[in-house]
C-alpha cells in the first residue's frame, strides 16, 4: 500500500514538473526587442525626425521576421503622446521620418518603440530613448535634462563590430564634398549612417550595443503577461463587447467591420469567453473610416464595442530630472536661428517621396457572384425604400412589423420568403447597415443603384438570406446616425515619410543664398556586403562646427555595428590637414 | 516499471500542452484566414448515378482569386454542375462556392493522393469571353493537360417508387481533355487518339511518334495521354 502511495506521489510530482516546464517553454518561446536609431538627439519643433527601427529576436539578436507592424510614440514627461505612428516592418527593419508638431513646448521628450508581440512581456521591455526638443520661439529654454535611469553599465558584453570610418580629411571647408569609407566589416548586414552637428548636450541614450547588453541583463524576466497576437500579417484591431448596463463582457458576439466602398465589404470576428475580439486589418483598411457594429444584438440588450488603443501606454513617463543642470542654451539658440533661416530661404528641391512598396490590398468582398442591378433614376421618382421595393423590386419586400421596417427577400423560384426570422444583409455605400430603419427614407434621388443577390449567401461562417447593396449618389452612409451598438473610427495609415535628400551646394546659383544644415547626411539603408568596404558622400554646409558621423546597425547574424568619428567644418577655405 | 509509467505521463503532458497550443493557433487561424463565399446548394436528387467527382467529403485547400489560401475545408467537386461544394462545419450547410472567387483547389483524398483542380477559361472560337471551368491538372508545362471531370446526362429512366412513377436522368462520367498549347490557347481533344494528338503538333510529328514508340505508348487511355504530355515537355518542348 505504501509503495503504491509513493508511486502515485512520484507520478504526480513528475507530471507537475513536466507541465510547468511546458508552460515556461510556451511563455518564453520567442520574444522581440526593438532599437530605434534617430538622425539626431536634439531638434527644434517642426523639424523632421529621421528614424530606423530594428526589431530583433531577443535570443539570437537577428532581425525578427515575425512582426510586420511597429508602433512609435513621442511623449513628454507626465503627458499623453504627442506623436503616434504605425510603421511597416520588413524583415525586422523599418525606416522613415515623422514631423515634430511645431507647437511642442521645449523640454525632454521620450520616444517609445514597440510591437504588439512586445506588449506580452510588459511595458518595461519597450524601447525608449530621450530627445531634446526646443520650441522655435522659446528663447528662455529653461528646462532640465533627464538623469539616466541606469547608472551602472551593463554586465553583459555581447560581441559587437566596430567599422572603421575613414574620411578623406578631418577638417573641411564650407560647401565641400566629404567622402567616407566604411571598412573592416567582415560580415553582411544593414547600417544607418547619420552625420550631424555635435550638440554638446548630455545624452542619456544608449548605443545599439549598450541597449542590447542591457536587454540581455534583463532577459530572465521574460514572462508572458497578456496575449497579444503577433502582427505578422498586418495590423490587428483589438477590442471587446461590453453590456453597457451591467458592464459585463459579452462572449460569442459577432462584431462586423466594413468601410465605404462601391463594393459591399465585410470582416467579422467573434468575441471569446472574455468578451474580447481581434480582427486583422489588411492594407485595404489603411486610412479608411471603419464602421463597426454587432450583428444580431438582442433587442432588449444594450451592448457596446470598446476598441483598444494600440498606442496606449499604461503609465505616463515620469523621469527624474537633473536638478542642478540646466541645458546649455547656445546650441539650441543656434538651431533655432538655422531653422528660422531655412524657413526664410527655403531650398528649391524636387520633392521626392519615399516609394511606397507596391503592396496589393485585398478587399474583403461579400460576394463574387452575379447580381440583379437596378438604377432607380431610370424610373418614376420614388420617395422611400419601401416604395422602391414595391414598384421596382418584386422579390424584395420592405414592410412594417410592430412599428419597425424589415426587409425580406423571396426565393426567385418559389416566390416565398426564405426565412421570416432572418433578414438579408443590407449594405449602404459598401457598409453593413444594422437597421434598415436608419436608411428607410432613401428615395430614387439619393440612390445611384441597388444590387440584389436573391440566393442565401455564406461569407465565412456568416449566413445571410440574400444581399441588398445600395450605392448612394453622395455617400449617404456618412449622414446616417449609427445604431447604439455601432461605432465609427478612423484607421491610421502606415508612416513612411520622405527620404533625406543630399543637397549639392554647387547647384545653388546664387552664392549668397544661405545654406545651413545641422544634419548633413542620413541614410538608413546602407547595405554591408562582403566586399569589406562601403563608400558614401555628402556635402558640408555654411554651418561651421564639429560634426559627428555615427554608424549603427545589425549584421545578418545578429552582431551590432557601432562606430562614430568626428569632422570639423571650418569657414576658411584650404585649411591645412591636421 | 515506475520509470516507464512516469515517462509515459511526461509524454502525455507534453502532447497535451502541444495540443493546447495547436487549438489556440487554430482559433487564431479562424479569425485571420480569408473567408470563402458562396450560396446555398440544394442537391437535386433526380439523377441515377453519382454527380460528384469525389463521393465523400474530402479535406481540401482553396486558393482564392485574391491569392489567399483557405486550408482544410470539406469539399466535393460536382461534375454535373461544374461547381465546388463546401460543407460549412459550423452549420453543416452545403454551399456552392462563387466560381470567380476560386482560382485553384486541392482535394486531399484518403489514398494520400492530392488532386489539383484549376479554374481555367477555355476561350471560344468566336472571340467571346469563353467558358470558365474547373479542370483537374494533368500536366503543367509548356504544353499543359487539363481534364474536366464532367458528369453528363446519358439517358433517362422511369422508376416506380411506392407505386408512383418517377422520372430520372441517368448520369455518367464523360471527361473532357483540354490541351493548353505553347501559344497559351486551349484546345479540346475530341477523343484520346494518336491521330488527334499528332494533328495538334504537325511540326513535331516525327519526335512525337518516336517518343511514343520509345516509351511504348499507344495513346488509348488517359494515363498514356498524361505520360505523353509530360514527356513532350521534357524532351520536345524543352522548358527553359
Amino acid at each position: 500500500m505504501m509503495i503504491l502511495l509513493k508511486r502515485i506521489v512520484f507520478i504526480l510530482v513528475v507530471q507537475l514538473v513536466a507541465l510547468s516546464c511546458c508552460s515556461i517553454c510556451a511563455q518564453t518561446a520567442v520574444m522581440e526587442v526593438a532599437y530605434l536609431q534617430t538622425d539626431r538627439t536634439v531638434y527644434i519643433a517642426g523639424e523632421s525626425v529621421f528614424y530606423k527601427l530594428y526589431v530583433l529576436d531577443a535570443g539570437t539578436k537577428q532581425r525578427s521576421e515575425r512582426s510586420k507592424v511597429g508602433y512609435v510614440i513621442l511623449r513628454a514627461a507626465n503627458l499623453n503622446s504627442s506623436v503616434k505612428i504605425r510603421v511597416k516592418i520588413d524583415a525586422g527593419i523599418s525606416s522613415g521620418r515623422f514631423i515634430l508638431p511645431d507647437t511642442l513646448t521645449s523640454g525632454v521628450y521620450q520616444i517609445v518603440a514597440f510591437t504588439a508581440d512586445m506588449k506580452n512581456y510588459g511595458e518595461k521591455h519597450f524601447f525608449r530613448k530621450e530627445i531634446v526638443i526646443a520650441n522655435r520661439f522659446d528663447k528662455e529654454l529653461n528646462f532640465k535634462l533627464v538623469s539616466s535611469d541606469t547608472k551602472e553599465s551593463p554586465s553583459t558584453k555581447l560581441p559587437s563590430l566596430q567599422p572603421n570610418i575613414k574620411t578623406n580629411k578631418t577638417v573641411f571647408g564650407v560647401r565641400e564634398k566629404v567622402s567616407v569609407r566604411l571598412s573592416h566589416l567582415n560580415s553582411k548586414g544593414s547600417v544607418a549612417v547619420s552625420v550631424f552637428e555635435d550638440p554638446n548636450i548630455l545624452s542619456t541614450n544608449k548605443s545599439i550595443v549598450e541597449s542590447l547588453n542591457l536587454l540581455e541583463d534583463a532577459s530572465p524576466d521574460k514572462k508572458v503577461l497578456t496575449s497579444y497576437t503577433t502582427e505578422n500579417k498586418g495590423k490587428i484591431l483589438r477590442g471587446s463587447v461590453v453590456d453597457a448596463t451591467t458592464n459585463i463582457n459579452v462572449s460569442n458576439a459577432t462584431v462586423l467591420v466594413s468601410c465605404i466602398d462601391t463594393i459591399p465589404n465585410l470582416q467579422y470576428a467573434f468575441t471569446n469567453s472574455n468578451g474580447m475580439f481581434q480582427m486583422l486589418l489588411n492594407n485595404y483598411y489603411n486610412g479608411k473610416e471603419l464602421f463597426l457594429t454587432i450583428k444580431d444584438m438582442p433587442t432588449n440588450k444594450h451592448w457596446k464595442i470598446k476598441i483598444e488603443d494600440e498606442f496606449a501606454q499604461p503609465d505616463k513617463w515620469s523621469p527624474s530630472f537633473i536638478s542642478e543642470n540646466v541645458v546649455d542654451k547656445e546650441y539650441l539658440l543656434k538651431s533655432q536661428n538655422i531653422v528660422y533661416i531655412n524657413k526664410s530661404y527655403p531650398m528649391k528641391t524636387d520633392s521626392f517621396e519615399k516609394p511606397v512598396s507596391n503592396t496589393k490590398f485585398i478587399c474583403p468582398e461579400l460576394y463574387h457572384c452575379s447580381v440583379s442591378t437596378l438604377y432607380p433614376s431610370l424610373f418614376v421618382p420614388l420617395d422611400s425604400l419601401p416604395e422602391i421595393a414595391v414598384e421596382l423590386l418584386p422579390l424584395v419586400s420592405i414592410n412594417k412589423y410592430n412599428g419597425k421596417y424589415r426587409a425580406q427577400i423571396m426565393n426567385p423560384t418559389t416566390s416565398l420568403v426564405y426565412n421570416y426570422n432572418k433578414e438579408p444583409a443590407i449594405f449602404l455605400d459598401g457598409v453593413f447597415v444594422d437597421d434598415i430603419n436608419n436608411i428607410i427614407s432613401l428615395g430614387s434621388e439619393q440612390i445611384k443603384k441597388i444590387d440584389v443577390v436573391y440566393t442565401e449567401r455564406i461569407f465565412g461562417d456568416l449566413v445571410f438570406q440574400g444581399v441588398i447593396s445600395i450605392i448612394s449618389n453622395s455617400n449617404e452612409i456618412s449622414r446616417t446616425t449609427p445604431a447604439i451598438q455601432s461605432i465609427r473610427l478612423k484607421n491610421d495609415t502606415i508612416n513612411t515619410g520622405k527620404r533625406f535628400e543630399i543637397f549639392n551646394p554647387d547647384s545653388i546659383q546664387n552664392k549668397n543664398f544661405p545654406f545651413f544644415k545641422q544634419l548633413l547626411y542620413w541614410n538608413p539603408d546602407i547595405v554591408i556586403n562582403d566586399t569589406g568596404t562601403t563608400d558614401f558622400e555628402f556635402y558640408t554646409s555654411d554651418n561651421t562646427s564639429d560634426f559627428i558621423i555615427r554608424v549603427e546597425g545589425i549584421s545578418n547574424d545578429g552582431t551590432p555595428y557601432n562606430a562614430s568619428t568626428g569632422i570639423h567644418v571650418n569657414n576658411q577655405i584650404n585649411t591645412p590637414e591636421k | 516499471m515506475k520509470y516507464y509509467i512516469s515517462f509515459s505521463f511526461l509524454l502525455i503532458c507534453i502532447s497535451l500542452n502541444a495540443q493546447n497550443n495547436l487549438s489556440e493557433n487554430s482559433v487564431i487561424d479562424t479569425v485571420f484566414s480569408p473567408k470563402l463565399t458562396g450560396e446555398s446548394f440544394f442537391e437535386n436528387k433526380q439523377y441515377i448515378g453519382e454527380q460528384y467527382f469525389n463521393k465523400d467529403w474530402e479535406k481540401g485547400d482553396v486558393l482564392l482569386s485574391t491569392g489567399e489560401m483557405v486550408y482544410n475545408k470539406r469539399l466535393k467537386y460536382n461534375g454535373l454542375f461544374d461547381e465546388v461544394i463546401w460543407m460549412n462545419n459550423s452549420n453543416f450547410g452545403k454551399y456552392q462556392l462563387d466560381k470567380s472567387s476560386v482560382s485553384d483547389f486541392w482535394l486531399n483524398s484518403t489514398t494520400d493522393k492530392t488532386i489539383h483542380f484549376k479554374h481555367i477559361n477555355i476561350g471560344d472560337s468566336t472571340g467571346g469571353h469563353g467558358t470558365d471551368i474547373f479542370a483537374q491538372v494533368g500536366v503543367e508545362g509548356k504544353v499543359s493537360l487539363y481534364i474536366q471531370r464532367k458528369i453528363s446526362i446519358t439517358g433517362e429512366a422511369n422508376v416506380y417508387i411506392n407505386n408512383s412513377l418517377f422520372y430520372f436522368n441517368n448520369i455518367g462520367e464523360s471527361p473532357l481533355y483540354f490541351i493548353k498549347l505553347t501559344t497559351n490557347h486551349f484546345t479540346k481533344l475530341s477523343r484520346i487518339s494518336r491521330r488527334v494528338l499528332l494533328k495538334l503538333f504537325p511540326e513535331k510529328k516525327k519526335e512525337i511518334v518516336k517518343l511514343m514508340s520509345d516509351n511504348h505508348l499507344n495513346l488509348k487511355n488517359e494515363s498514356d495521354l498524361i505520360k505523353l504530355i509530360g514527356l513532350l515537355n521534357k524532351e520536345v518542348f524543352l522548358e527553359k
